[in-house]
């Protein structure tokens, strides 16, 4: 897929086929998530990736931005004592940051791959550590459902008029 | 609903409903209707018509349900689905006189 169309036609989506996803598929979007750009070459992530039914389930029960069937989860997670052994106070945030960039990388090969996916915030980081029987170093920081999709959701809105050329100016328009 | 599944979906309501008052601390103002109208959904949803209970609730499921994601899109819409929500519940009151 042309990587123009990836990033325009990629949706958030909350309704998937009741259908697994196939394991090669989602070793792929590991691949692209370990692929992700990083401060320093830090690396300060771990994935985790749900199949299981029962997993999904506890873990969407303590995730309330978690709606719809998802039928796979990827669980991208910042490893605090990696960060902070590397970059120190500011390693928190670059993990963060790092984090994000690895989900966008996994949401955009999914989008390739004919998956579909949808980044999730809205959930409670202690228990779902505590459900993926994790270290207390290891966080949780964004969730991943994937699965296929029924439908492709309708573009949404998108300001184009955010943008400052050279300098800023109160009046962008002006 | 064996009291066993109305255990389970007892305590997985009781589940998002905790973990919303602690994320809705961190979230986006507009979460906080989301996450209320989206556990009515879920309340109904347990009144389905296995339960006897009648159309009302399974009627205001499939409203809230349809157009719920708007608060992502349409924020305007969004707002009327509560207050038709509201005028909906209201009505159903004042028919069934048990308030």
């Amino acid at each position: 897929m042309e990587l123009k169309k990836a990033l325009l036609d990629r949706r958030s989506v909350r309704q998937f086929e009741e259908r697994d996803v196939e394991k090669e598929l989602l070793q792929e979007l590991l691949v692209a998530g370990i692929w992700s750009p990083t401060a320093g070459n830090i690396q300060p992530w771990v994935f985790f990736c749900i199949t299981e039914r029962v997993r999904i389930h506890r873990i969407q029960v303590v995730s309330p931005g978690m709606l719809g069937n998802p039928q796979a989860l990827i669980c991208v997670c910042s490893d605090q004592n990696r960060a902070f052994e590397k970059a120190g106070q500011g390693g928190k945030i670059l993990a963060l940051m790092d984090c994000a960039m690895a989900a966008q990388n996994i949401m955009l090969r999914a989008h390739d791959l004919g998956l579909a996916t949808c980044v999730i915030r809205s959930f409670n980081q202690t228990a779902v550590r505590e459900l993926l029987e994790a270290p207390g170093h290891i966080v949780p920081e964004l969730l991943i459902n994937i699965g296929y999709t029924v439908k492709q959701p309708s573009k949404p809105s998108r300001n184009m008029e955010l943008v400052h050329w050279e300098y800023y100016r109160e009046d962008i328009n002006g | 609903m064996g009291k066993e599944e109305l255990y389970n979906r007892l305590f997985e309501l009781v589940g998002y409903m905790l973990t919303s008052a602690r994320g809705l601390i961190d979230e986006p103002q507009l979460y906080g209707p989301f996450r209320l109208i989206d556990g009515v959904s879920r309340l109904c949803g347990f009144l389905d018509e296995k339960t006897g209970y009648g159309d009302f609730f399974i009627n205001l499921k499939e409203k809230i349900d349809e157009g719920k994601f708007l608060v992502m899109t349409d924020t305007d819409a969004f707002v009327k689905l509560l207050d038709d929500a509201v005028l909906d519940y209201t009505e159903k009151m004042k028919e069934e006189n048990t308030t």
